[in-house]
């Protein structure tokens, strides 16, 4: 069976602590701790020690998306502290400036490919330029954004089959016209299950659905629809 | 349009062939792409392209054709986009010698949901048939492609995905037949629609449509029924050798005919005459033929002179009679490539283009 979870940042916006709160005592072993706002990141960091995460095997800290090339360093500084408790960093490559300050998170930076409205980091080849200048790092499928970028999965399958290698957890959700992020849909569904095969079922699912604590487990169900384990799934 | 590692200047080379007026007109293109990317950058965006037909599209721009574009919609219903129309209009009528076919296909919205989903009904119409055949066939993005990637990819996938005998690979070949069978559908429509055309405008233009229909317009479906025999014949090599049945394998489908099509139809013949070396004469005189046509098209005077001859040129007309049997001798050759026993492709074209 999959290991699924949420961002925090789905489920209470800046609040994750009151994420974490609303995943305590359920049956969830994955999550992501989300400072989507530079502003959010150091109180994070400094009440990650308060925080109860025992129920989680797998956790993962989603970096700032947007900051100046002057703070660039100082974010860097900020989320070795996250890699030092072997936790991925998962980073959004158009907010790169300075690549060899990234460098240093080695394995645990953890790219995404990014939505349609991005200049960057969207399709495979365009992955390909940052994965050159990040070596080590590893991969975070957003599935929903790259069905954006392409809805036949076209992409996505490139994607998997170039960077599958580097996977490490998957961003699951829908993304609508306005590249919001939305519960999954029916179509979305569909569509996802086109490169199931693609995903071994030890990735862990990050759901960035924003849904009220009473749809937790029914969201989590669609994700596993969405994305069956298969018996023979694709080997990398 | 793909243009680089061009297939037919490998051809040419490999024949000792000199076609200046292709050459030329590839020249010409790429100049005026250029000066349409910098001028209309800023009207597209992640949700609409610019999209040229036509000879831009083809790489056979010459100084006397007109641009047909459209506006692609593939986004959110957006009433300000029907005010970019007149903008993007005025900035490309500025770098055009003529308007836009008359028929309204071109200098218009198009929108990605009707192109997709209507594919035969009746509400398949003739201009959203042709907008979609063209699409595949017979255009380029001008700007910024997202837009575009995305349509030509969904159109694709239709075809192949609602065609169980190639996907599931129970056919006795491996050809798209749902695409072929549309594509086969165009190239009629537009023979048809000439003769509609004989008569709507009381036969004028009708020299130059006759003998475009038996040149650009017969190379646009030539080079759709060279796109879907390259799936079992495999000269589109674009991504290597494929396992298309497989699972996830109408995936690489798409992709694989999705790069193949980036090819302009020039380059699309050339790439089957280079897989065949035992057909080179055949090449010759087919690309020969149309080096020639594009020659006439790129004479200013001799262009002018086939657009205002009556709808019955006179059998004396050296530039009708010229161009009239380049245009057989494209045919002929056509013929030979089509129906030529040594190869499949004979087998393919009585399956697939007869019966």
């Amino acid at each position: 069976m999959r290991t699924i979870g949420f961002s925090t940042g789905a489920l209470a916006y800046a609040d994750f602590r009151g994420g974490v709160g609303m995943l305590r005592g359920k049956s969830i072993h994955a999550i992501e701790l989300s400072a989507l706002r530079q502003k959010e990141l150091l109180p994070m960091l400094r009440g990650l020690d308060e925080l109860d995460l025992s129920q989680f095997n797998y956790i993962a800290v989603h970096a700032p998306s947007e900051f100046s090339k002057e703070d660039e360093r100082e974010i860097v500084m900020m989320l070795l502290t996250v890699s030092q408790r072997g936790w991925p960093v998962v980073l959004h490559p158009d907010t790169i400036h300075d690549f060899s300050l990234w460098r240093e998170l080695g394995k645990l930076l953890c790219i995404e490919n990014m939505d349609k409205r991005k200049p960057r980091g969207r399709t495979s080849l365009e992955l390909s330029y940052i994965f050159s200048s990040l070596p080590e790092a590893s991969f975070c499928f957003d599935i929903a954004h790259a069905r954006q970028v392409d809805s036949t999965m076209t992409e996505a399958y490139f994607i998997l089959k170039d960077f599958g290698p580097r996977l490490r957890q998957l961003h699951v959700s829908e993304v609508n016209t306005r590249s919001k992020h939305d519960p999954l849909s029916l179509a979305s569904i569909l569509a996802f299950q086109e490169v199931a095969d693609l995903i071994p079922e030890y990735i862990p699912l990050i759901l960035e659905t924003p849904v009220p604590a009473e749809q937790i487990e029914a969201e989590m169900e669609r994700a596993r629809e969405a994305l069956p384990v298969h018996e023979q799934a694709f080997a990398y | 349009m793909e243009s680089s590692q061009s297939q037919i200047t490998r051809l040419e080379q490999r024949l000792g062939a000199d076609w200046n007026f292709i050459r030329e007109a590839r020249v010409r293109t790429q100049k005026k792409r250029d000066e349409l990317r910098s001028v209309l950058a800023g009207f597209d965006s992640e949700d609409t392209s610019i999209v040229v037909f036509g000879s831009l599209a083809r790489d056979e721009f010459t100084e006397g054709s007109d641009i047909d574009w459209t506006l692609l919609i593939d986004g959110s219903a957006d009433p300000k986009h029907l005010e970019l129309i007149p903008q993007i209009t005025e900035v490309i009528s500025k770098a055009s010698a003529k308007d836009p076919g008359r028929e309204g296909t071109f200098g218009n919205m198009a929108f990605s949901h009707e192109l997709i989903h209507l594919i035969g009904g009746e509400d398949d119409t003739n201009r959203n048939t042709t907008r979609r055949i063209l699409l595949l066939l017979e255009s380029d993005v001008v700007g910024r492609p997202e837009a575009y990637d995305r349509v030509v990819k969904n159109v694709l996938q239709r075809y192949l995905n609602e065609d169980r005998g190639f996907l599931r690979g129970t056919a006795q070949h491996h050809v798209p037949r749902f695409l072929l069978n549309d594509l086969a559908r165009y190239w009629r429509t537009m023979a048809v629609d000439f003769a509609y055309k004989q008569r709507t405008r009381f036969g004028r233009g009708g020299a130059i449509r006759n003998i475009k229909l038996r040149m650009s317009r017969k190379l646009i479906y030539v080079s759709g029924l060279l796109t879907c025999f390259s799936c079992q014949l495999g000269f589109g090599e674009v991504l290597g050798p494929i396992n298309c049945h497989r699972t996830n394998g109408s995936l690489e489908c798409i992709e694989c005919l999705r790069r193949f099509l980036r090819r302009t139809p020039l380059e699309i013949l050339a790439s089957a005459f280079l897989h065949f070396e035992h057909l080179d004469e055949t090449a010759r005189m087919v690309v020969d033929a149309y080096n020639a046509f594009l020659g006439i098209l790129s004479d200013q005077s001799l262009r002018e002179h086939l657009e205002n001859l009556p709808p019955d040129p006179d059998q004396s007309d050296e530039t009708f009679q010229k161009a009239r049997k380049l245009s057989h001798v494209f045919r002929d050759g056509l013929l030979e490539l089509f129906f030529d026993e040594k190869t499949e492709l004979c087998q393919l074209t009585k399956t697939y283009g007869v019966f």
